[in-house]
Order: structure tokens, then C-alpha cells, then sequence
């Protein structure tokens, strides 16, 4: 999962970019004024859009606002120091999804963040299942009929990804594009070479349950059959 | 006023009080005057009749038809009122004749009068008026030319009847001024009710007035009337006032607490971040580091806005002043060391000027503000110049830059407080959009003046314009005053 944090106050902004890397494992990506939020927006790399409500260059409102206009499905939460019912009102029925008053709890935001990243691809439940295998986004853990199997983090947030989306082709550029920050070096034979890791440590623990590669189109996760 | 008095003066009371006082004076003169006018006429009217029963009395005068050829009255003839008292006498004192069912006390004293005239006299309870006058009556006129004879006639009537008339009309004037008095009254309260409608109307429009709602639109019919318009538009000019008062008010307030929650947000994530998991001594003792910072910085906003706070309420005390020269020598030798990081050229020129009426300690707020301001908008290479004169009176401190310059359309917001034209900028180093304001009030409280003017690319210039004082003995300006380094 990869978030964009657009704030101005750059310690602020650090420390939640800190915690969503290490307490969630997702992509990190920050604007430190309104202009440059915005234009990242554009990309559609995001899972998640943590805006400071006042901002330089152009306010977190009018961020809201174009990122709707283009019909842009992407979860919302917006960081705001003012908490008059008019505004919180003004924002969300602009688009934003939800909404919290600084200072705020840092436990609090990233649940928040979890839970909106979770909705926004339509689960409800933090622990999605698919064959045997059962994820759990609060404990970023991976068990397979009960059994923890040890992923690195980066294959923990690849079967995450895909896991949001069974039986769906996911391309390697969208992989890339949403699981790492831009500060990353984009090659695309690394993620081949964790989905091939992943696929091996499923099989170890006898997994039917599997990552197909769609040579020129992408991977899908594939469960088998269900039995009656 | 003390809240009991209030609303015991109506202004309507008054008028109508006044108004019906007027009209009753009027009437009470109006009166008067008709009264006497009537009295004088029907007195008048009344000694006509006077004399035309004194007359008919005359032509009853007759010859007795006896040897001495005397005269006597012959009343079978008149019909004269019965209360009426008469009486007609020979130029010899002797009465011919009288009226018939009279005293002779009436009688009596009908007589006491000797001068021919009208007369008025009283008898018992009843007040007469009475003429006298001496006739010639001629009798036989056919036989022998006639025989003339001297009579003198009294005659009396009592006015009862002329005052009670008198009193009639009396009483019909009064009835009818106090008929108009009432209808003109409650015409009055009608009137004024009806036409004082717009001063209640404003009242109640004014009544509505508060902090949440501040919208008062004075009705046509209050700006149409010539008493009220000046009165419904200074109190929107007034509101206007207040209104913009207290919404800058509310949005400072507003933009303080934005500041402090985004400090403590700040604090409370970082505390948050290090406490989320085991963490290595290093890293904990650059998460101090960091939260250190944190709260220097939140200790400066404190500090920051409670100076401006003390500034904007304490005014400057009498006769305190500073030599302006030293505290920006020492200013700019303090600031040495951020000039030469920043690679900048600091020029202090020479200047005369001297002494301002400015508290030393906010001259040395005020320059080092305008210098870090200055130093911090430079790039390196480029140059501050501090320039102190003294013409005309007052003293100038300019401060330029070679900086960035500020938008045209920032320029006339830099002195607000929590203004930033460049926000993130301004954060990084570590403003929170107060020193402008804090120099604005300094100079303010010193009666003085501040001036900024900027290009883009070419730099900024701070004009402050102060009173100079003249310089005291030499000794004294040798002296640099207290500097809280």
C-alpha cells in the first residue's frame, strides 16, 4: 500500500511517515505544500491521501475537491487543527472520508488509515482470507490453516496487495507503483523475484493456493476450487 | 444611568403632555378673551334693555287730571317684568309712581344713587343694575301745545338672569375645549404611535443585533426619515466596526490554537513514534534530540505570542528611551555569527541618529527581528544593509535585503499576525508568523510607523520612522543601555 501525506509542518509529517513505514508496512510518499500534493495525486498511486487541512500553495479543501472531480476513488482522511462542525461538515461532503483533530493519537491514525485503506477496497474485516491462507492486516501476519508462515515485509505487502483483489490480474507496474515510495529505483525484475519467494514459501507449507504469472499482463492469486 | 431608570422618560409622554399643555393654555385664553368679549356685549345688551323699559316706563308718565296739573305713572298699561324694580320722581323729590309689588327697601336703596348714569347695587340677596335719567315728558301736546314735565326715572332689573347666562356660555366654552382637548389628545397618541413606528421598528432591529448575527439592514422607512437616518447608519457603521473587530479577534484566536495543536501534534507524534516500539539507545537519544527541538520551538510560539500580548496592552511609560545606534551595533554583532553561516553580508552604516522613545528592550526585539528576517530571506553573497538618520525630526532605521523579495500580493499582509507568505519556508525556519506583527506593535506603542516595501528578485526594504529625542548630556550617551543579550 503506498500513502501520500501532505503537510506542511515538516516534523509532523515525518513522524507520521515514520509509523505508517514501520506499524503498517505501507509506501510513503510526502508533499510539504498544497501545489505538490495535488500534482501527486495525479499519478493514482495512492491507496490512501492523509491531508493537512491548511496548506500553502493550495488548501487540503480544494485537494479534496479535484481529486473527486476525477471521479478519483482514492480513501481520504484529513489532518486538521480547527474542529468547528461547519468545517468537518464542508469537508466531508466534498468527498473526504473521514477526518481527524490535531493532536491526535498516533495509534488512532494509522487504524484509521488501515481501516479506510481496507473499505476503500471493499473489506470490512482487518483479516481477509483466501484458500487456507488467512492475512491479518492489524497483526501483519500470514497464517496458512492456522500455521504462521514468516514473510519478509515486502512479500507481507505484496500478498497483502493482491490479496485485497483474488482471481484479479494485478500488472507489475501497478505492484511497483503501489508498494513503493518514489524514492525507490523502479525495476520491475524485483518484483518478479519477490513473487517468486512468496510462491515458494506458500508451496513449503503446502499451500495449493498460489500467485500465477500472466507473462506481458501481470499476476493473479489464485485459489483452488472450493470444495463442496 | 442606573438600570431602574431606564425607559421612565417617554419622549411620546412628553410630547403629548406638552402639546395638550399648549392646547389648554389656549383654550383657558381663548376663553377668557370670548368670556369677556360675551360679558362686555350682553352687559351692553342689557343696559339697552335697560333703557327701553326705562323708556316705555317714560311714555307712562301721564297727567293725574287734578288742579296742581301733576303727573303720574300710569303702569296699567306696561308690561314690564315683574321683578323689575322702578320708581319716577318730580324734579321736587316726590315720587309719582313706583313699581307695584316693591319694598321700601328695594326701593330705598334704588334711590341712593343721585347722579343720572347706570349704577349697580345690592338689596338683600339680589344685585341690580339700574339707570337714571331725568326725561322731559310733554303732556297735551294737542290742547295747549302741551305741558312739559320733568321727571326723573329709576330703573332697576337683577342681574341673576345676565350672570346666568354669563355662566352658560362660561360653561359651554369650557365643555367645548374640553371636548377638543380629548379628541386632539387621542388623535395625538394615534398620530404618534403611527409615525414613531419606524423608532420601534429600529429598536427591535437593533435589538436582534449580537455576536453570532451581526446583520442590521435599517428599513427604507427609517433611512427615509431625516431624525433617524444619521442615527440607523452610525450604528451600522458602528456594528461594521465591531464586527470586523471581533472576526479578527476570532480568527487570531482561531490561528493561535491552530499553531499550539500543531505543536503539541507534533510533540505527541514524536513521543508516540519512539514509544511504538523497542527502539535502540541511539535512536532514543535522537528522538530527545528531536522532541528538545520540538518544544524549544513551541516555548518561543508561547513566548512570541505573549509578548505581543503584553505589547498590545501595556502602553509605553513615560520618558523611556534608548540610544537606537548601540542596540543595533550589539544587535548586529550578536547576529554575526547567523550572517556568517549563512554566508551574508551584514553593513551597518554610520549613522547620527540617536535616541528614540523606545523601551531598550523592544528596540532590541525589533531590530533583531528585522535583521533575522533580513539575514534569513538572503542567499549567500548577498548583502543586509541597516542604514540609522535623523532628518526633519525623526529618525530612520532601514533594514534591506537582496532577498527573494514578497509577493505584491502578500505585502499588505506581512504585519498580521500568523501571516506567512511563504509557509513552508517560513516554518523551516522555525517562524510561526509573528515577528513582523511583534515589530509592528513595538513601533506603534513608540508612536512611530513601519514600512515594507519589496521586488521580486531584488530584495526587501523595512522602513521604521520614529521621533528622535534630542540627545542628553555626553556622558549619558556614552553609556549602552541595558541589552538583554
Amino acid at each position: 500500500m503506498r500513502v501520500l501525506i501532505v503537510e506542511d509542518e515538516a516534523r509532523l509529517a515525518n513522524n507520521i511517515a515514520e509509523a505508517l513505514r514501520e506499524r503498517c508496512g505501507y509506501a510513503v510518499d510526502r508533499a510539504g505544500n498544497g501545489t505538490d500534493g495535488a500534482a501527486l495525486t495525479e499519478f493514482k498511486h495512492y491507496d490512501l491521501l492523509l491531508l493537512d487541512l491548511m496548506l500553502p500553495g493550495m488548501d487540503g479543501l480544494s485537494i479534496v475537491r479535484q481529486v473527486r472531480r476525477r471521479k478519483d476513488m482514492t480513501p481520504i482522511l484529513i489532518l486538521t487543527a480547527r474542529d468547528q462542525p461547519a468545517q468537518v461538515v464542508e469537508l466531508l461532503n466534498a468527498g473526504a472520508d473521514d477526518y481527524l483533530t490535531k493532536p491526535f493519537d498516533l495509534g488512532e491514525l494509522l487504524a484509521r488509515a488501515k481501516a479506510l485503506i481496507r473499505r476503500g477496497k471493499g473489506a470490512s474485516q482487518p483479516e481477509l482470507t483466501v484458500g487456507r491462507i488467512s492475512l491479518n492486516t492489524v497483526e501483519q501476519t500470514v497464517r496458512c490453516a492456522g500455521e504462521l508462515i514468516d514473510l519478509s515485509p515486502t512479500e507481507y505487502r505484496l500478498l497483502e496487495y493482491l490479496i485485497f483483489r483474488p482471481r484479479a490480474i494485478v500488472s507489475a507496474r501497478e505492484l511497483l507503483e503501489h508498494l513503493y515510495d518514489y524514492n525507490w529505483q523502479h525495476h520491475s525484475n524485483v518484483i518478479e523475484a519477490h513473487v517468486s519467494n512468496l510462491r515458494k514459501k506458500l508451496r513449503t507449507v503446502g499451500e495449493e493456493t498460489t500467485i500465477a504469472t500472466l507473462r506481458g499482463r501481470g499476476y493473479r492469486l489464485e485459489a483452488p476450487e472450493q470444495q463442496p | 444611568m442606573s438600570t431602574a431608570a431606564i425607559g421612565t422618560h417617554s419622549l411620546s409622554r412628553q410630547l403629548i403632555g406638552g402639546v395638550l399643555l399648549a392646547e389648554l393654555l389656549c383654550a383657558a385664553l381663548f376663553s377668557a378673551v370670548a368670556i369677556g368679549h360675551e360679558m362686555h356685549g350682553r352687559r351692553r345688551a342689557f343696559d339697552v334693555m335697560l333703557r327701553g323699559r326705562a323708556d316705555s316706563l317714560m311714555g307712562a308718565v301721564q297727567d293725574a287730571e287734578d288742579p296742581e296739573d301733576n303727573v303720574i305713572v300710569d303702569p296699567t298699561e306696561l308690561v314690564l317684568p315683574a321683578q323689575d324694580v322702578y320708581e319716577v320722581l318730580n324734579p321736587a323729590g316726590r315720587v309719582l309712581g313706583h313699581s307695584p309689588g316693591s319694598s321700601a327697601d328695594l326701593l330705598a336703596a334704588l334711590r341712593s344713587s343721585h347722579t343720572p348714569g347706570y349704577f349697580n347695587f345690592r338689596a338683600g340677596r339680589e344685585y341690580y343694575r339700574a339707570l337714571r335719567f331725568d326725561g322731559v315728558r310733554v303732556i297735551d301736546r294737542e290742547e295747549h301745545g302741551g305741558y312739559r314735565r320733568t321727571v326723573t326715572v329709576l330703573y332697576a332689573s337683577p342681574t341673576r338672569d345676565l350672570w346666568h347666562g354669563a355662566v352658560e356660555a362660561v360653561w359651554f366654552y369650557i365643555a367645548a375645549s374640553a371636548l377638543l382637548l380629548a379628541v386632539t389628545g387621542i388623535a395625538l397618541v394615534w398620530f404618534l404611535r403611527r409615525r414613531l413606528s419606524p423608532l420601534q421598528e429600529l429598536a427591535a432591529i437593533a435589538g436582534r443585533v449580537s455576536t453570532r448575527s451581526w446583520e442590521f439592514v435599517p428599513p427604507a422607512v427609517v433611512l427615509r426619515t431625516a431624525e433617524l437616518a444619521p442615527i440607523a447608519l452610525s450604528i451600522e457603521v458602528l456594528l461594521k466596526g465591531l464586527q470586523q473587530s471581533f472576526e479578527s479577534q476570532r480568527q487570531l484566536t482561531g490561528d493561535a490554537a491552530h499553531e499550539l495543536k500543531t505543536s503539541i501534534a507534533v510533540l505527541k507524534s514524536s513521543l508516540q513514534l519512539l514509544s511504538m516500539a523497542p527502539r535502540t539507545a541511539e535512536q532514543y537519544e535522537a528522538g530527545l534530540e528531536g522532541l528538545l527541538l520540538d518544544s524549544d520551538r513551541m516555548e518561543e510560539l508561547v513566548n512570541r505570542m505573549l509578548m505581543l500580548t503584553r505589547l498590545e496592552e501595556a502602553p509605553v511609560e513615560e520618558n523611556e528611551s534608548c540610544d537606537l545606534r548601540t542596540v543595533v551595533r550589539a544587535v548586529a554583532e550578536r547576529l554575526q555569527p547567523l550572517a556568517s553561516l549563512k554566508q551574508v553580508v551584514l553593513e551597518v552604516s554610520r549613522g547620527d541618529a540617536r535616541f528614540v522613545s523606545m523601551p531598550p528592550g523592544d528596540a532590541d526585539v525589533l531590530c533583531s527581528n528585522l535583521l533575522v528576517n533580513a539575514l534569513q530571506s538572503s542567499s549567500p553573497y548577498k548583502h543586509v544593509s541597516v542604514v540609522l538618520q535623523t532628518h526633519d525630526g525623526v529618525t530612520e532605521l532601514i533594514v534591506a535585503d537582496q532577498g527573494e523579495g514578497i509577493p505584491e500580493s502578500a505585502l499588505p499582509h506581512v504585519f498580521d499576525r500568523f501571516y506567512r507568505a511563504d509557509r513552508s519556508r517560513s516554518r523551516a525556519s522555525g517562524g510561526a508568523g509573528l515577528g513582523l506583527s511583534i515589530c509592528k506593535a513595538i513601533v506603534e506603542r513608540s508612536g512611530g510607523t513601519i514600512q515594507i516595501q519589496s521586488d521580486i528578485g531584488k530584495g526587501t526594504e523595512v522602513t521604521v520612522t520614529l521621533l528622535a529625542l534630542p540627545t542628553p548630556d555626553r556622558r549619558a550617551t556614552d553609556s549602552p543601555p541595558a541589552s538583554p543579550a
